[in-house]
């Protein structure tokens, strides 16, 4: 009895076993949910595993759902689309792909994808010639793949965005101001805006950062922002620059009375996107982030960060990029992959993703852009040079977060320009 | 007959060991080889790791943004275990005094551990907290400060993090105050002993072994904290709020937006050392709260 009852125990282990065990890739038949909220559509070819940074909740997610869901009906080449999120990708693609686990498509950041998870990716350069993609792609924004690519073409970008100070055009026309093109015209449209009764400045935790790196990045160019941040030159007369510029805005009332302690997204939905403040530097997503609070008639607008005195670059300067697609280099069915990378990026699925997550679409066919960012296009289309994520002043994750809490401090007039310095030497050991 | 049941015990028992080994004894070990090590990917192959020695820890040591994560652990750890503490003992004691709707108010107190920790930040930070229409606004106007501010940003993270963590402890005293035998309390009565003599002298040392399980559980999580911290420093952290497993996380995925250096055998080092912390809290607690020495 016991043997018999040993030899079931046995079974039921093995059985459990084989069943948490890996599923053979390439044999999807039946329509399915995967585990992680994704769809796998119903075919009989072959399936190319794709990992999105999305969730499936996100206006992106649902796009690229809708679009893989037609691609799969019109191509028969079945997608398993699993949307893992940002810190999915960040934590576990790597993990993933070391493993040897089954993925052909990935997507997350310009940056993120060409640097972090440079050694996976697929040599896109043949594919792209073959099926003439650059035909109708934005053209900077290939540059800028190839650029961090290391030369070559490693992904595809989709989803497009810029960094810039976004404004309330209403407050601006009321007041009777345009947008600022230098420091000192910033600071007559702030004041003009304050004695309108409107905060002219606001700012939440998470981006507080790009305002020093811009302002920074205007005087020193990219490379001297990561200079300073990454070996503590923080007595470097831009640093200065900076720190009395902010104590002056921060000194006239020009920022938000909040801004020391709004934690995202607490500025851009209570202040922002309520009206009663007129700038924010942001990314081109704001518009989407607050639709629901600004409402559909809220009006926007968007100019560059204004240049400042004995700068080192101007308008033309900026954090713009996308987000990119790429293709696992062990893939074993690159065609399928980039046919699926096509498909996304181009035409209606391009045109459906940016209408539905008000985004800029990467398919320069789609000549229309969505209502809301109208204004952001000359601006984009004035960029030249392009910075990374808040100019590389977040370059350093060992002051990273001094960095932070004493502009913040710096701009809600808690301490002083002198004071901001020595923080800040003092938080790189100096 | 015991060569018959050694053969099952072994049969039995090894796929437990195996996975016991493969899940628990071999990331420790991993864990520890790696902290000497610079590793650019937390998953690479041995060949691709670089001895550094001590380096990751000394490193640790002297760097500024790490000492600060770790001082904002002891202050959780003491400033809010003594908190926690605190009011889950005297919860504990008020609901079995005999009062009143005493399920009522354990489900209560209780209710914010099955809540999201994700949707109890949110609401605290967004709506509590909040310098436009908090409801501690009055309070943070009336001393002149903000809730958020970098100068009390820790201070709210700790009330919000109390909030949620006192029904826990609280269950645990008092599960060991119901069963204490009453037959101490009569006996006491009977003697002329008052309330708060019955909770010195029988209540308190009888609840030696909770405290133990409490101030070990406390240690455990203190340790872990690291959701709090982020929900409370969205994206890029905070020194008012880091601690040492944010910084591990920075240093093992990279921080932000930004890509920055990644050192997985930092991250390890870390581990380690939080490790090494619960490891002396524990022994340190067992000493101070011997089970053997009570004398009623």
């Amino acid at each position: 009895m016991k043997k018999i009852l040993a030899l079931l125990l046995a079974m039921v282990m093995v059985i459990g076993l084989v069943a948490c065990g890996g599923q053979e890739p390439n044999t999807t038949t039946e329509p399915k949910n995967s585990e992680s909220g994704g769809t796998v559509a119903a075919s009989s070819g072959k399936t190319v595993v794709y990992w999105s940074m999305w969730e499936s909740t996100e206006p992106q997610g649902q796009a690229i759902a809708q679009a893989v869901e037609k691609f799969a009906a019109e191509t028969g080449i079945n997608v398993d689309l699993q949307f893992k999120g940002r810190t999915g990708i960040r934590e576990g693609l790597q993990p993933a792909l070391d493993a040897g686990q089954t993925i052909d498509v990935f997507d997350e950041d310009i940056d993120r994808i060409n640097t972090t998870f440079a050694s996976y990716l697929l040599d896109l350069e043949e594919l792209a010639a073959a099926n003439k993609y650059e035909e109708t792609a934005v053209a900077g924004l290939i540059s800028a793949c190839r650029e961090v690519g290391g030369g070559k073409l490693m992904s595809i970008p989709y989803q497009p965005n810029i960094f810039n100070f976004f404004y309330n055009a209403a407050i601006f026309e009321e007041v009777g101001v345009t947008p600022p093109t230098t420091w000192e015209e910033l600071l007559t449209v702030c004041e003009k805006i304050k004695a309108a009764g409107y905060t002219p400045i606001t700012c939440d935790d998470a981006y507080i950062t790009s305002m020093i790196g811009y302002h920074l990045g205007r005087l020193v160019g990219e490379e001297g922002v990561r200079d300073i941040v990454n070996n503590g030159k923080w007595d470097d007369p831009a640093v200065v620059q900076f720190a009395n510029d902010y104590a002056e805005l921060a000194s006239k009332g020009y920022f938000s009375e909040n801004i020391e302690s709004n934690v995202w997204p607490a500025g851009q939905n209570t202040e922002l996107a309520l009206g009663t403040a007129a700038m924010y530097l942001n990314g081109s997503w704001l518009p989407n982030e607050v639709k629901d609070m600004a409402g559909d008639d809220f009006a926007w607008g968007c100019f560059s960060y204004p240049e400042v005195k004995n700068g080192k670059t101007g308008l033309e300067a900026a954090n713009f990029g996308a987000q990119v697609l790429a293709i696992n280099k062990n893939t074993q069915i690159p065609e399928e992959a980039f046919q699926l990378i096509t498909y996304l990026t181009k035409g209606e699925a391009d045109k459906n993703l940016s209408t539905m997550s008000i985004g800029i679409p990467a398919d320069t066919t789609n000549t229309e852009w969505p209502e809301l960012l109208s204004s952001v296009k000359p601006v984009m289309d004035s960029l030249t040079t392009r910075w990374t994520w808040a100019v590389g002043v977040e370059s350093n994750n060992d002051i990273t977060p001094a960095i932070k809490e004493n502009t913040l401090k710096l701009c809600g007039g808690s301490i002083t320009a002198e004071q901001f310095v020595s923080n800040m030497m003092k938080a790189a050991g100096k | 007959m015991q060569k018959k049941n050694r053969g099952m015990i072994i049969a039995f028992l090894t796929p437990a060991l195996f996975f016991f080994v493969m899940t628990f004894v071999y990331p420790i070990i991993r864990t520890a080889i790696m902290s000497f090590y610079k590793i650019d990917n937390v998953t690479a192959s041995m060949d691709q790791w670089s001895f550094t020695g001590l380096s990751n820890y000394m490193k640790l040591l002297t760097t500024p943004v790490f000492k600060t994560a770790m001082l904002n652990l002891l202050k959780i750890w003491l400033i809010g275990g003594l908190i926690v503490m605190s009011l889950a003992l005297l919860f504990a004691v008020i609901l079995t005094s005999g009062i009143k709707g005493k399920k009522f108010f354990r489900a209560v107190i209780y209710l914010p551990n099955i809540v999201s920790a994700v949707a109890l930040a949110v609401m605290w930070q967004q709506y509590v907290f909040s310098n436009k229409f908090g409801l501690f606004k009055p309070i943070a106007d009336a001393l002149g400060f903000q809730w958020l501010d970098a100068g009390h940003k820790f201070m709210s993270l700790l009330i919000a993090y109390c909030f949620g963590m006192v029904g826990y402890h609280m269950l645990i005293f008092l599960s060991g105050i119901e069963s204490i035998d009453t037959q101490y309390y009569e006996a006491s009565t009977i003697d002329g002993a008052s309330k708060p003599r019955q909770f010195r002298y029988i209540t308190l040392p009888l609840l030696k072994g909770c405290f133990k399980t409490n101030i070990t559980m406390w240690t455990i999580t203190s340790a872990g904290f690291f959701l709090w911290s982020q929900l409370f420093s969205s994206v890029t952290t905070d020194t008012a709020v880091i601690t040492p497993l944010v910084y591990l996380y920075m240093q093992t995925f990279g921080s932000g937006n930004t890509v920055t250096e990644r050192n997985a055998g930092i991250g390890a080092a870390i581990g380690m050392l939080l490790a090494f912390f619960v490891v002396m809290v524990f022994l340190i607690t067992n000493r101070l709260f011997k089970n053997d020495d009570l004398e009623l």
